[in-house]
């Protein structure tokens, strides 16, 4: 049997409406005349299996998983990756260094372009978006140990 | 009408001071290059400026940001013409035919035929906007749980049956969105739901967050830079001026286009994205030469970006007149106005005259203004989008770090935008769009309120969506949409939507 698409995606939208049912166990569903706070996770849990399953039954009509198209996650991995240090960083160094260090990965070991164009381009976006933001706009930014 | 004049007449000499026109102008600017620059759209934009409006009074706060929504309209359609990229999801459709026009040498008249297209819509939106807000929000006061109900329901089926992937598709989607939505506490009850401990998620989950992981994220994953071009069609200033043809061409495209979008508009969800798919759509069948579709047609290019206009004005019809979001945007601008004491909704009107008709004002001044903007700034658009996309993208996740964290200082909110953008590339990866996801998230607290709501007032009888008139009459329409698909799934018809979704996939690779 060909795996498709829609054979996972349906799949998936299934184990999202079970995994609601999981993690609803203490919400109480009232009655129909006064439905409580589980009702309409429940409804919306039993709708997306539903659908779920509809989707794995009606899968032939989808692409073939094999023949998806995958070489993007070399660019998707790596920014993915990055920024989630970034963001893990963003409060505790602040957001010039932060956000100058994410800028300067992203272009030197994604875009392999020149580490000191990178630095100079990485710096000066930085700070004419802190200068923009921070002190123009007024809309604070978070600072880092060094008080920037 | 008498009154609405002179209402109107009050909110010119709010809008044209120079505090105000000065936002204005800026929102329209800012708005057009959110427009113009891929990845990052009006919501991301109207999120960043968010906070630096808290010090401003409300009529300006929603005059900005307002701009910066109707102005990101106009500027999309610049980067769909010149480069065949969408500036904003809402200009898909105008990189069809926008970008084979200026492949023609036509990309100056098709720069004009949209930014004069966007500005009739744009106006005749607010002329309708003028006259119908004010009496819907006397009308509004009819509406109980069950129309709210049954009007969200038609939002949903109508979105799914508009939908060019497929209706199935769409209402998971929707379903997934409704479901982030229960996210928080209950309104009703107290309880928290999947909040797991963290206070952050009391609240729920945040608009902003979501839609720019989704959008500005999302594509970015899915868009490896080796891939853009970075090719830009630069058109001279002498060749801004269409032919008398394709004026006569774009006329009607852009007349059909502005009623269609603003009625589109008004309806929940993505409704400057429907709006130009529709209006694209309609354009083709009713053309007696769809063949051109695809290869430069004039009414291509009109149609969509007169809709899309038309639609963002006609958005702030049930925000302004119901307080009620259609859409991402539409939320985020209530929340711009609660922040400043102002509810948006019916009382609006009467409570606050000057922030409701300088708004409406300001939008005349703003199209003007984003007329004025658009053709002879090509020059400076066409130098901003030779930046190349491997300089671009890391500033654009700056900014979407920059917007996200900026609307309530929450680091969850950013790490939910980046889960959000990787949910966002492997729903294209699996050919689902995100938008009913977004749609799902908005409506998600009131649709569960008034379905609740509802089914106490009847003691659990779901015979109250027919025993009033103006339920039963959205619940006939929905069903009457999805009979309609039921058709065409049974009898395995290729309909419009199919030959649509199929010609778009087909011209994109």
């Amino acid at each position: 049997m060909t795996i498709r698409t829609d054979h996972v995606a349906g799949a998936a939208f299934v184990l999202f409406g079970l995994l609601i049912f999981a993690l609803s166990g203490d919400l109480p569903m009232g009655r129909l005349s006064m439905p409580a706070s589980g009702f309409m996770p429940t409804l919306l849990a039993t709708l997306l299996i539903v659908f779920g399953i509809s989707l794995v039954l009606r899968a032939g009509e989808s692409q073939d998983l094999a023949a998806l198209e995958w070489s993007d996650l070399k660019h998707a991995v790596p920014v993915v990756l990055i920024t989630a240090i970034a963001i893990a960083l963003y409060t505790q160094l602040g957001f010039i260094l932060t956000m100058m260090l994410m800028l300067l990965a992203l272009l030197v070991l994604v875009e392999r372009r020149n580490a000191v164009r990178a630095a100079v381009y990485a710096v000066v976006v930085v700070l004419l978006a802190y200068g923009l933001f921070d002190r123009l706009l007024k809309a604070p930014l978070p600072t880092g140990p060094l008080g920037f | 009408m008498e009154d609405t004049l002179v209402s109107l007449l009050h909110g010119f000499s709010v809008a044209l001071q120079p505090g105000n026109l000065w936002y204005a102008f800026l929102g329209c600017l800012v708005g057009t290059l959110v427009g113009v620059l891929p990845g990052i759209g009006p919501l991301s934009g109207i999120s960043i400026l968010l906070p630096i409006t808290f010090g401003l009074s409300a009529t300006q706060a929603v005059i900005m940001l307002a701009g910066i929504y109707y102005g990101s309209q106009y500027g999309g359609s610049t980067t769909s013409i010149l480069m065949r990229i969408p500036g904003e999801a809402s200009s898909v459709m105008t990189c069809i035919d926008g970008h084979a026009m200026a492949k023609k040498g036509r990309a100056g008249a098709a720069l004009c035929i949209a930014a004069v297209g966007s500005w009739v819509a744009g106006t005749f939106g607010i002329i309708v906007l003028t006259l119908v807000a004010p009496p819907l929000a006397n009308i509004a006061l009819r509406f109980g749980p069950p129309e709210y109900t049954a009007l969200l329901v038609l939002g949903l089926i109508f979105l799914a049956y508009m939908s060019s992937t497929s209706l199935l598709r769409t209402l998971v989607m929707a379903c997934s969105g409704l479901m982030l939505g229960m996210i928080g506490i209950d309104n009703m009850t107290g309880h928290f739901r999947y909040s797991f401990d963290l206070p952050e998620l009391g609240d729920g989950i945040g608009i902003v967050p979501v839609a720019v992981g989704l959008f500005g994220l999302g594509e970015i994953l899915a868009t490896p830079s080796r891939t853009v071009t970075g090719e830009v069609i630069a058109p001279k200033f002498r060749e801004l001026l269409p032919s008398r043809e394709e004026w006569r061409q774009s006329v009607m495209p852009i007349a059909r286009g502005s009623v269609l979008g603003f009625i589109i508009g008004i309806i929940p969800g993505s409704a400057h994205i429907i709006s130009s798919f529709l209006s694209y759509a309609l354009e083709k069948r009713i053309s007696k030469h769809p063949e051109e579709f695809g290869k430069g047609a004039v009414a291509g290019v009109a149609g969509p970006e007169s809709a899309n206009n038309s639609a963002s004005t006609g958005a702030f019809v049930p925000m302004l007149a119901l307080g009620l979001p259609t859409g991402p945007i539409t939320a985020v601008l209530i929340g711009a106005l609660m922040v400043h004491g102002v509810a948006a909704g019916p009382q609006l009107v009467n409570e606050h005259p000057d922030v409701f008709w300088g708004f409406v004002a300001s939008m005349y001044v703003g199209n003007l203004m984003l007329l004025a903007l658009n053709l002879p700034l090509v020059g400076l658009f066409v130098t901003i989008l030779r930046i190349p996309y491997a300089y671009l993208y890391p500033l654009i996740i700056m900014f979407c770090i920059i917007g996200v964290y900026e609307v309530s200082h929450s680091i969850v909110d950013v790490w939910i935008m980046l889960i959000m953008g990787v949910v966002g590339y492997a729903l294209r990866k699996f050919a689902f769009d995100p938008a009913p996801l977004i749609l799902g998230l908005v409506i998600a607290p009131i649709f569960e309120q008034s379905l609740r709501q509802s089914l106490i007032m009847s003691n659990g009888d779901y015979f109250i969506f027919l025993q009033r008139p103006i339920a039963l009459g959205l619940i006939v329409v929905s069903a009457g949409l999805l009979l309609l698909s039921a058709i065409s799934l049974v009898l395995h018809r290729r309909d419009w939507r199919a030959k649509l979704a199929q010609a778009e996939a087909g011209d994109a690779t």
